[in-house]
Formats: structure tokens, C-alpha cells, sequence
């Protein structure tokens, strides 16, 4: 039901907002200013780790960004399942929905990159190597390659048939989140514990947790605006193909 | 004016790229196994501490390099789409 009610309520975003502009700007400043905000939330709020030292601070960058990404990952399934819902009986509400699997997909691998790049970062100075095969790392990385392939097909296959295999694949990739959240609970990994929703000895000290959730909150605005304008490009290349098509029909 | 800016993001986003890659390649060596032998505990520390320092530099630049440079993607491809939509 609500990947079906995505594209409508896209559409009545759209016409709800005349003063679209002033909207944007403000959210942009907005966005900025807690981007500014969780930096130095994180830089110089933050207390050092007793056992890692300063290093420990690469958290408040990649944790968010794999909050990030899963949620885009999800909004990518629901576009996907949208387009499939969708394609025989309302085009447009299809095109829509197909739009926004493919920029959330797009930007889900964005922030699923900063993942993969700043946890080596960390581990080459926690664990002394850049990479190693545990059940986390693996998973992630097989999520990245899925939906690396996906904007791969989308990329570069042609047809009527590319939107809805496209589809399938978002699909099916979206199953390896839970695979990946789950992880390092279901088996023992290299990659640390999970900080929350672990055991019972699981958890931050009260004057971290802060910096995490407002890292959180400014990278999600901040993937939003991404979001939306690589939605906006979306939409317009939809456009584009449709008028090139019919100019092409009509000779 | 909007080409100027898709150029200043495109170059921000490659200097940081360029600035996360030189903190972590320039970066001193880390402490041999035998670094008791070598050295002090407090010189021991610091390279530890310059490490960390670097690399949690290293890991913040490479997010805004990537952040900003996949902005500056889509801000290209925009551009080239009004082109097409121009002609």
C-alpha cells in the first residue's frame, strides 16, 4: 500500500508547494547549518574513546551514512514494487515510481560508498588491515555490487523490458539490508558488536550518543536534497526520452 | 554563472579527494612490533595519536569528496540536459 501511495503523494508535494524556491532555499540552509552543526558536534563535543583514541570518531561519520543508505535502499524497494504495480494500468504514476527507485537506489550506493571507504579507514588503524572477509563486510559489500549492478543495467541495457528487470533486481537487492543489519548478530564477526539494540553490555556513553543522532539527522537532510534533485534529473531524462521517441514515430 | 559553479564543485570535490589521499599515503609508519625495544612509551603514543589524527581526517575528507563530487555529478548532468533541451 504505501509503495502504491508514493507516487501520489510526490505529485501532491509537488502542487502543494507554488512557492517551491523559498522552500528549497530554506531547506538547503537548514541542511547546511546542521551539517556545520554535527561536524563540530563530533569533532570537539564529542570526548575521545578511552580505548581507541580519536580514531573512534570515524563513527559519527559511518554509521550515519549506513542509516542513510538503508533508508534509500528501502525507498528504492518501494519505487521498484511501485513500477511493478503500476506499469500496465497508470504510466505515469509507474514513471514516477521508477524514477524514484532509480535516484534512491543511486544515492543509497553514494552513501553505501562512504561506508565501504571509511570503515577501512578505521580498521587499518583498529584491527591493522584494510579488509577482512567477516560476515558484515561481506554482506555490505555484496549490497554495494547488487545495486552497482542495478544502476549498471539501467545504465546500459535498452528496451522495453530494462525498467521492469530493473525492478525485479531493486527488489530482490533490498533483501540483502536485513541480511547486512543482521549480520553481526546472527554471527560472530570481526566487525564490532552492535552499538544499539545489542546485549545488554551494548550501548554509547550519553555524551557520544548525541553527536551520532545529530550526524544522523544532517546526512539524512543532506541525502533528501541529493535525493531530490538527482529525482528532478530523473524525471527530466524521462521527459527527454519520451519526446525523442515520439518525434522518432513521427519521422 | 551555473557552469562556473558546476566547475568549483567539480575541483572542490577532486582537492578533497586529492587531500584525503595525500593524509593517508603521507602518513609516518606505524610503530614496529618490537617498539619497545625502539623507542618510549610517550614516543610510541605520539605516532599512535598522529596516526589516529590522520586517518580520522583521511576518513571525513574522503565522505565530503565523495558527497560533493556525486553533487557535482548531477549538477553536470543537469547541465547537459538543458543543453539537449535548448537544441
Amino acid at each position: 500500500m504505501t509503495a502504491l501511495a508514493i507516487p501520489v503523494v510526490v505529485h501532491w508535494v509537488g502542487q502543494a508547494f507554488p512557492m517551491k524556491k523559498l522552500a528549497i532555499g530554506i531547506y538547503l540552509l537548514i541542511t547546511a547549518a546542521l551539517l556545520g552543526w554535527a561536524y563540530y558536534q563530533a569533532i570537539y563535543v564529542a570526548p575521545n574513546d578511552a580505548a581507541q583514541g580519536e580514531m573512534f570518531r570515524i563513527i559519527y561519520y559511518h554509521v550515519p551514512s549506513f542509516s542513510v543508505c538503508f533508508v534509500f535502499f528501502a525507498l528504492s524497494l518501494l519505487g521498484s514494487i511501485g513500477f511493478l504495480a503500476f506499469r500496465h494500468h497508470h504510466p505515469d504514476r509507474a514513471q514516477i515510481s521508477d524514477a524514484l527507485a532509480v535516484a534512491s537506489a543511486e544515492v543509497g550506493v553514494v552513501f553505501c560508498t562512504v561506508g565501504l571507504v571509511t570503515g577501512p579507514l578505521w580498521a587499518r588503524r583498529a584491527w591493522g588491515m584494510w579488509w577482512t572477509w567477516d560476515a558484515r563486510l561481506t554482506t555490505t559489500l555484496v549490497l554495494w555490487l547488487i545495486y552497482v549492478s542495478y544502476l549498471l543495467l539501467r545504465r546500459f541495457a535498452a528496451g522495453t523490458q530494462m525498467q521492469t528487470l530493473a525492478a525485479v533486481l531493486g527488489i530482490f537487492g533490498a533483501l540483502d539490508v536485513p541480511i547486512v543489519y543482521m549480520a553481526n548478530r546472527w554471527w560472530r564477526t570481526q566487525h564490532p558488536a552492535p552499538v544499539f539494540g545489542g546485549d545488554q553490555n551494548s550501548g554509547m556513553d550519553p555524551t557520544m550518543v548525541g553527536a551520532l543522532l545529530w550526524n544522523m539527522l544532517a546526512w539524512f537532510l543532506w541525502g533528501v536534497v541529493i535525493l531530490g534533485f538527482r529525482y528532478a534529473v530523473e524525471r527530466r531524462q524521462q521527459k527527454i526520452a519520451a519526446a525523442e521517441a515520439e518525434q522518432a514515430l513521427n519521422g | 554563472m551555473r557552469k562556473l559553479g558546476t566547475a568549483l564543485i567539480v575541483a572542490a570535490a577532486a582537492a578533497l579527494f586529492g587531500w584525503a589521499c595525500f593524509l593517508v599515503f603521507t602518513a609516518p609508519a606505524e610503530p614496529p612490533f618490537d617498539w619497545r625495544l625502539r623507542m618510549s612509551q610517550a614516543d610510541h603514543d605520539a605516532i599512535v595519536a598522529t596516526l589516529n589524527h590522520l586517518y580520522t581526517r583521511a576518513a571525513y575528507t574522503v565522505t565530503w569528496a565523495i558527497q560533493v563530487g556525486y553533487a557535482a555529478w548531477i549538477c553536470v548532468r543537469w547541465q547537459s540536459q538543458k543543453q539537449k533541451l535548448t537544441s
